[in-house]
């Protein structure tokens, strides 16, 4: 396996503007996977890009720290990553290459139940198939027969509906009718648009167990199970669900990585250096001012990869052209839920109480801890939405069973995740401080009645609740880790906001790159690659992407 | 084929400042290399971490940056085009007192007027007498800074080497109007002899151990040249934390064509016909290396870990194993939220020291700073909890969240064998509160209303984060027996190690810790000539 290394060749320099002033042909804000995924595609098109990130780390949500002791590494944000090898910039950006290492664990996912059953997802469809199959047999073989489906049209979509500019809920209908999608598919019809995820789970399925399962898969991905219409992406979701990965080495290394792709062909990365202003010229957008007052020229385009309240709000606060964009800031929808976090040091694995009924539970990824029904997650659904804490159905996931690398030899490093309000008592997500740390015990004991080995196991605890999200992701508002909600009538052409949907502004060059964008936060690579068709399309830039 | 190349022409093991200078100039010079690096981020003690709230930044090793004027790394690839930017605050270092006394603050090399103010409300004698050493030191700087950017003096053959054989010395001290019998002397001896006031000294004990030198050093008049006359108050700081320089090193390495391999916990180094071929990773991989291979970490995990003592000779085995880990340069980092930036009762006689950039804390006469270093140099955690405390906050807004400050500082603890796991967690768990009780006595604006979090990070911590042995941050006590040509043992202070291709270039080579990238930039001279690279240090018209 010797590989050799070809001479190293200089890249292009950013030249500097005359008087000394930074100058890029692309500025770029925010560092975060969308940011550097555009930075390093029109860097390679040999374009001088200048990222410009308010932290002191690059990657955004890709964000790996020792939060509880050092040796122990905690992904503070994205932990499951569900687009490996399929989101394009794997292949164009040669991400294998530069160092980056995925793990596709065996047993992908688990549910343990109160009465001791268990239910495993496992890499092997017919091993998915046997452990259902305990359930439901009945079941088994309708999720064998979705899945299946679903994997013959996940390219399909991904390609068509994902990796390019959205196109509208009406086309994408009609484009599906016309393929005759309702005579060809068991699963996906145009009449999904109307059904919550319980509806379509309650149609096609009927154990409690199993459907709590794929409910449960569905809101990690982000998917409330009782909105209207999400049902419609469902089908899309469980085409992937055997491909949950593990960047090993811990999730900022998807961003290193990146950053490295966009360095080596030129481009640079300015970490703590927050932009004040985007600086705008008879229309068109020039260049960005930090707030310690330096400017940064931007000779073809500024792209914005943070939400919209601060890029039009903040930014542009003073630019008559998108007065009309500040007046709808009100409209722009961000979830009343988020997520609460405890990242555990742990002396032990987790031992299952389940592992009776099915071993493979212990050495299974992404836990669910307890949801046993529908029903369950939609009453935490409910109680986020009216500010309530609910009784915690963690998620819990132990990195360390597949990467020794990121926890000491003999230790493991844990996470719990919860779906909660946003602001939980008195519409302030600050109080989120005064009450996480009874909410992190209830859910370190919630694991505890299913692993019953894990409390003693327990060497160290990090919290970190919507208000630290905000507080370090200021993207993130409210907690909304999707930048945006997942709602039917908030994704596709009405994400962010109709006006802004397709990526450009009514600044000329200046465009929106991030999460919320279409399709909507995640690690899909998304909303950066699809931005960089319409920038491509503007500066005549050469596709060399293109596998077509 | 995936992954990254597995051949390089140099593997540099370890990608803190000194690893990554080493690749820098090694690509620049036309190889292809290989950067090892065992943790999820480059910098090694370049690392600003939010350990505590989000937002608010706090610098867990290196906190200030005096070497960026002087280092070659820094000039040759451009480190400010790499993102990399400072402030080089007024006030420098001070020392406040509870009981409201004027405090003592050394100013910028060029605002000498207000150091010679500050000393005079005590002693217009010792203002003199330091203001104008501190002049004669800066006009031989770049001869100081020749001393770090140049490998030590080569031993006479057959001859242990001597200290004091350094034909640089005597001219200083003549430059200086120092008495040469100070050359032999403690810097502890020195201050008492040059300065009268008891606050000065207290400061500048503190300021010599604050780069490393143990005050009681003897043969420690040129330590204290350095430390004490030199390298104090020429302090810069990173806007938005020392790691931002981690991160313009790396984008320097990429830009080289350097390849970084993270995550990759070298556990050992491939011998074949007595030479260094290549590396092993904990994950199982192997890379090789054409020409060198570097190793940044520590003398004694590199070839007592990594190359195996049965692959030493026995004097080079002995000599490893008998270099030894601090109790110089071990410290804990104490990290404090704040909503407000302290406000000290000595501020009544002189503002600047709310404005000060590195602040003594705690200490209200030399015997309580004295107890102090002894007890951590010693065997145990000092009693009397005082610190040097940076505010960074106060120049650049960037680290904490608008209208917030932080604080971070340092306290020197022994090395982390001294106490076990349950010490030092008891220590973590109680050290700040009293360390508190003193800085709410010296400002009272900082107490529990206005701390919003603090969190301590112990030299046991330090070990398992960076691997820095003991908590020994410059990788190897400073002491005569070890620095200069016998850093780290005579035998192994030209960087060259007696395996063929295997070099030293990380901390416990000379001239030690800190973030100068002197072992680096002095490896790559030591590899060129070895291998005919080109003399890249000749550039830019430096004397170094």
């Amino acid at each position: 396996m010797s590989g050799d290394v070809s001479t190293a060749v200089r890249p292009t320099d950013a030249a500097d503007g005359e008087d000394g002033r930074l100058s890029f042909d692309a500025v770029i804000i925010g560092a975060g996977h969308n940011g550097l995924t555009l930075g390093a595609y029109l860097a390679r098109s040999g374009l001088s890009v200048g990222v410009f990130e308010r932290r002191g780390e690059e990657g955004g949500g890709l964000c790996t720290e020792e939060l509880t002791l050092p040796g122990f590494l905690h992904n503070v944000h994205a932990n499951y990553h569900t687009f490996v090898g399929l989101a394009p910039a794997f292949r164009h950006l040669e991400l294998t290459e530069e160092g980056l290492e995925y793990v596709r664990p065996e047993v992908q996912m688990a549910s343990v139940f109160d009465d001791g059953q268990a239910l495993c997802v496992h890499t092997d469809a017919e091993r998915t198939h046997a452990s259902i199959a305990r359930i439901s047999e009945r079941d088994a073989d309708t999720f064998r027969r979705l899945q299946a489906e679903a994997r013959r049209y996940v390219d399909l979509m991904l390609e068509t509906f994902m990796y390019g500019p959205p196109v509208g809920i009406n086309d994408l209908t009609k484009a599906l009718v016309t393929f005759g999608l309702d005579k060809r598919s068991e699963f996906l019809e145009a009449k999904l648009r109307g059904s919550t995820i319980a509806q379509f789970l309650d149609r096609h399925f009927e154990s409690d167990a199993v459907k709590a399962h794929l409910a449960f898969h569905a809101a990690i991905c982000g998917y409330a199970t009782d909105a209207k219409g999400l049902a419609i992406g469902f089908p899309l979701l469980v085409g992937k669900i055997d491909n949950w990965q593990l960047c090993l080495g811990g999730s900022h290394r998807l961003a290193h990585t990146l950053w490295r792709d966009l360095v080596r062909h030129g481009g640079l990365v300015h970490v703590q250096c927050d932009v004040a202003r985007i600086l705008v010229a008879d229309g068109r957008a020039v260049g960005i001012e930090l707030t310690d007052g330096r400017e940064v020229q931007a000779r073809q385009l500024v792209a914005s990869s943070i939400d919209v309240e601060q890029t039009v709000g903040r930014l542009l606060a003073e630019d008559p052209s998108t007065a009309a964009l500040r007046a709808k800031r009100s409209e722009l929808r961000h979830p009343a839920w988020s997520l609460f976090s405890v990242h555990l040091a742990l002396s032990e694995a987790p031992h299952y109480a389940a592992a009776a009924f099915d071993p493979d539970v212990d050495r299974a990824w992404v836990m669910n801890l307890g949801y046993s029904r529908v029903g369950d997650l939609i009453a935490d659904w409910k109680a986020a939405r009216e500010g309530r804490l609910p009784d915690p159905h963690p998620n819990a996931a132990v990195n360390s069973l597949f990467d020794t690398r990121d926890a000491p030899p003999g230790k493991f490093t844990g996470l719990l995740r919860q779906i909660v309000p946003a602001k939980p008592q008195n519409g302030s997500i600050e109080s989120w401080d005064e009450v996480k740390d009874e909410y992190a015990t209830r859910c370190i004991e919630t694991w505890q009645r299913f692993a019953p080995n894990i409390q003693d196991a327990v060497i160290a605890s990090a919290i970190d609740t919507p208000a630290d999200i905000e507080r370090k992701l200021t993207n993130m508002r409210d907690g909304d880790w999707m930048v945006g909600e997942i709602a039917l009538d908030n994704l596709l052409d009405k994400r962010p906001l109709p006006e802004l949907a397709n990526y450009r502004t009514p600044v000329e060059r200046l465009y929106m790159c991030g999460s919320t964008q279409h399709p909507h936060g995640f690690i899909t690579f998304a909303p950066g690659y699809n931005a960089l068709q319409v920038i491509a399309q503007d500066l005549d830039l050469e596709p060399w992407w293109r596998w077509v | 084929m995936s992954g990254p190349p597995s051949t390089y022409d140099a593997l540099v093991v370890g990608g803190g400042h000194n690893g990554l200078c080493l690749a820098a100039y090694l690509a620049r010079a036309g190889w292809s290399v290989g950067l090892l690096e065992r943790r999820h981020e480059e910098g090694g003690g370049l690392n600003t971490e939010e350990p505590s709230i989000p937002g608010f930044y706090h610098n867990l090793h290196a906190q200030f940056m005096e070497f960026l004027d002087y280092m070659p790394f820094y000039q040759d690839f451009d480190l400010e085009r790499m993102g990399s930017r400072s402030v080089y605050p007024e006030a420098q270092c001070g020392i406040t007192f509870a009981d409201g006394r004027a405090p003592l603050i050394i100013h910028r090399p060029d605002l000498l007027d207000r150091t010679h103010k500050s000393i005079a409300r005590y002693s217009k004698a010792d203002a003199d007498t330091f203001c104008e050493l501190k002049r004669k030191t800066m006009e031989i700087d770049q001869f100081l800074a020749a001393s770090l950017y140049n490998p030590p003096p080569v031993a006479e053959q057959g001859k242990l080497p001597n200290p004091l054989a350094n034909p640089m010395i005597e001219p200083m001290f003549a430059h200086l109007g120092l008495d040469p019998t100070y050359t032999l002397k403690s810097p502890k001896v020195i201050i008492d002899e040059l300065f009268e006031t008891p606050e000065l000294r207290m400061l500048l004990y503190r300021e010599c151990v604050e780069w490393g030198t143990p005050v009681e050093m003897e043969m420690g008049g040129t330590a204290f040249v350095m430390s004490v006359l030199w390298l104090s108050a020429i302090w810069k700081l990173m806007i938005g934390g020392t790691h931002t320089l981690a991160h313009a090193m790396t984008q320097a390495c990429l830009r080289e064509g350097v390849t970084f391999l993270e995550s990759a916990e070298v556990t050992k180094i491939v011998l074949s016909d007595s030479r260094a071929v290549g590396a092993e990773t904990a994950d199982g991989r192997t890379f090789q290396a054409r020409h060198v291979v570097a190793s940044s970490v520590d003398v004694r995990q590199t070839l007592l870990d990594l190359v195996g003592a049965e692959n030493l000779s026995e004097l080079w085995r002995k000599r490893t194993e008998r270099f030894r880990y601090g109790p110089s340069h071990v410290l804990a980092t104490t990290t404090w939220c704040l909503t407000e930036a302290p406000h000290y009762r000595s501020a009544e006689v002189d503002p600047e020291i709310d404005r000060c950039f590195y602040t003594v804390v705690g200490f209200e006469d030399p015997d309580q700073m004295m107890d102090y270093i002894r007890a951590a140099y010693g065997d145990h955690v000092p009693e009397r909890p005082g610190a040097g405390m940076w505010v960074n906050s106060l120049f650049d807004p960037s680290q904490a969240p608008a209208g917030m400050h932080v604080a971070t500082g340092w306290f020197f603890f022994p090395t982390a064998d001294r106490l076990d796991e349950r010490g030092w967690e008891e220590v973590r768990r109680t050290y700040n509160d009293r360390f508190l009780e003193l800085w709410t006595q010296s400002a009272p604006n900082i107490n529990s209303s206005t701390v919003l979090a603090n969190r301590l990070y112990t030299p046991d911590q330090m070990d398992s984060k960076n691997r820095m042995r003991f908590g020994d941050f410059s990788n190897g006590a400073f002491a005569v027996d070890q620095l200069n040509s016998s850093r780290p043992f005579p035998e192994a202070a030209q960087y060259r190690t007696e395996i063929e291709g295997l070099y030293l270039c990380g901390a416990s080579s000379h001239p030690g810790g800190g973030i100068h990238a002197g072992p680096g930039y002095n490896a790559y001279k030591a590899i060129a000539a070895d291998h005919g690279l080109a003399e890249l240090w000749e550039a830019n018209g430096r004397i170094y």
